[in-house]
């Protein structure tokens, strides 16, 4: 047979094709077999069904709760439901509405020029803390970040970008805060001159308070334990 | 061969080899984003978390089923077990005066008074660094000078006093932490923690473990003008 050009050609990208094919095969085969990927697939399964199973168990103590408290609708027991409600929004088991704000906050948009600490341009755990502060001063009934309700014992851990909040429930910005209060009162109170505001925006960081009429609070999923306060006895001595 | 069957197979074959090089590039491109060395560990920090979140539902629920047998007994148990919930609720809202094992924090001024600018003061952004380095640390209760810190409570500057829950505390500052007392200590003396950044500033701070304290309960009334619970269920 005699040899033509095209056959050079062909055997040529016949070759290719080889090589390809096997490349091809090998990746897709490691792709699938990485134990890094396979895990974070499975825990991402796992994750998934846990938090379905937790929405669905808080759920039903949403609904044991209501069918207590409708047993305790009797006349007899009238004095404590006012008591039991408020207890209840205080301790983070409900979930609540009302009039209040929402404050946003954004990293700064300024760059750091050379020689600057860009560190200043962040947002930091404590400019969230004073937020808070502030609006609680201001009399906040309710406050939450990004969802996550806030309570006598929820932290706030600024871990590179993102922060903890209530033992290691992660958020990343931007972090909207959601008080519920008097409007005025908490959209003031943080606009004033001096205020959190203010020096927050000479650092850069956008701020953003909005006035809404409607704000709604989860609860703390899972609730409050606690494992080492106890009530105290009867009559002992405070310290 | 003719001419044009021959074509006809070279450009099949190229075309079979633009698909796999496209393919091979998508493929490759997916690895190398692939998964960040740490997000296997997220995954497990959430999943404990849930997993913790769960447990307790739990416990709660098995409470709640149990107190709701009771109830349907009759209206003395129906009033023992709304009662019994009430105590919980109060508790968990810090309306109940709680002991148990913890640290006691105390700081003061630095005494040596020629120096006394408003840089050397303790301030209220002090309180509230000692106060989420302790919630941090898994404070379950935390007061200053006998005020009970709940979710609403301030502590707020206002000229040269600090307010917590409206009403005026002074020097020194006594903070009582409820808790695990080795966790309590070392959040606060770590190095290059509070405590360290304290000490730089002249601000004395002294820390004790005690196996029992008590920390009082909210004084104030609750009162919620604006929020209101949502019925579910």
């Amino acid at each position: 047979m005699k040899l033509k050009p095209f056959h050079l050609a062909l055997a040529l990208v016949g070759l290719a094709l080889g090589v390809l094919l096997s490349v091809q095969f090998r990746v897709t085969r490691d792709t699938m077999n990485t134990p890094q990927i396979s895990r974070v697939q499975t825990m991402a399964v796992k994750v998934n069904e846990a938090r379905s199973e937790r929405d669905r168990k808080q759920e039903q103590l949403d609904k044991l709760r209501a069918d207590l408290d409708k047993i305790a609708g009797g006349a007899e027991l009238g004095p404590f439901r006012e008591d039991l409600k408020n207890a209840r929004i205080e301790a983070g088991l409900s979930e609540v509405q009302g009039p209040g704000v929402e404050v946003t906050l954004n990293d700064s948009n300024t760059i750091a020029k050379p020689g600057e600490n860009p560190n200043l341009y962040v947002l930091h755990d404590e400019d969230i803390l004073r937020v808070l502060n502030e609006l609680r001063a201001a009399g906040a009934e309710a406050l939450a970040i990004n969802g996550q309700r806030v309570l006598a014992i929820s932290e706030i851990r600024c871990t590179g970008p993102t922060i903890l909040i209530n033992r290691n429930q992660r958020l990343t910005p931007p972090f909207i805060i959601s008080a519920i209060g008097h409007q005025d009162n908490l959209a003031n109170s943080l606009k004033m001159r001096g205020g959190v505001i203010e020096t927050l925006q000479f650092w850069g960081i956008q701020v953003n308070v909005k006035k809404v009429s409607q704000v709604t609070i989860e609860p703390l999923s899972g609730g409050v334990s606690f494992d080492y306060a106890k009530p105290a006895a009867e009559g002992q001595k405070l310290q | 061969m003719n001419k044009k069957s021959m074509y006809l197979s070279i450009g099949l074959i190229t075309m079979i080899l633009g698909i796999m090089l496209a393919i091979q590039f998508r493929t490759n491109r997916y690895i190398e984003q692939g998964v960040p060395a740490d997000r296997a560990q997220e995954l497990q920090v959430e999943l404990s978390k849930l997993e913790r979140d769960s447990r307790k539902l739990d416990r709660e629920i098995e409470d709640l089923s149990y107190k709701l047998e009771q109830a349907k007994k009759g209206q003395l148990q129906a009033e023992a077990a709304v009662q019994d919930e009430l105590k919980k609720a109060r508790i968990n809202a810090g309306l109940i005066t709680v002991s148990g094992p913890g640290i006691e924090v105390v700081m003061d001024n630095p005494s040596n008074q020629s120096r006394r600018s408003s840089i050397f003061i303790i301030r209220d952004e002090d309180l509230l660094r000692v106060v989420n380095e302790l919630r941090g640390a898994g404070a379950e209760a935390i007061s200053i000078n006998g005020r009970r810190l709940i979710s609403t409570s301030e502590i707020r500057q206002a000229g040269s006093f600090i307010n917590i829950n409206l009403e005026r505390v002074e020097p020194p500052f006594q903070v009582l932490a409820i808790g695990s007392p080795d966790k309590l200590k070392s959040a606060l003396e770590i190095s290059g923690g509070l405590v360290d950044y304290f000490k730089d500033l002249g601000i004395e701070v002294k820390i004790q473990s005690h196996s029992s304290l008590t920390v009082p309960a909210y004084h104030k009334n609750l009162q919620f003008n604006y929020a209101k619970a949502v019925r579910k269920g």
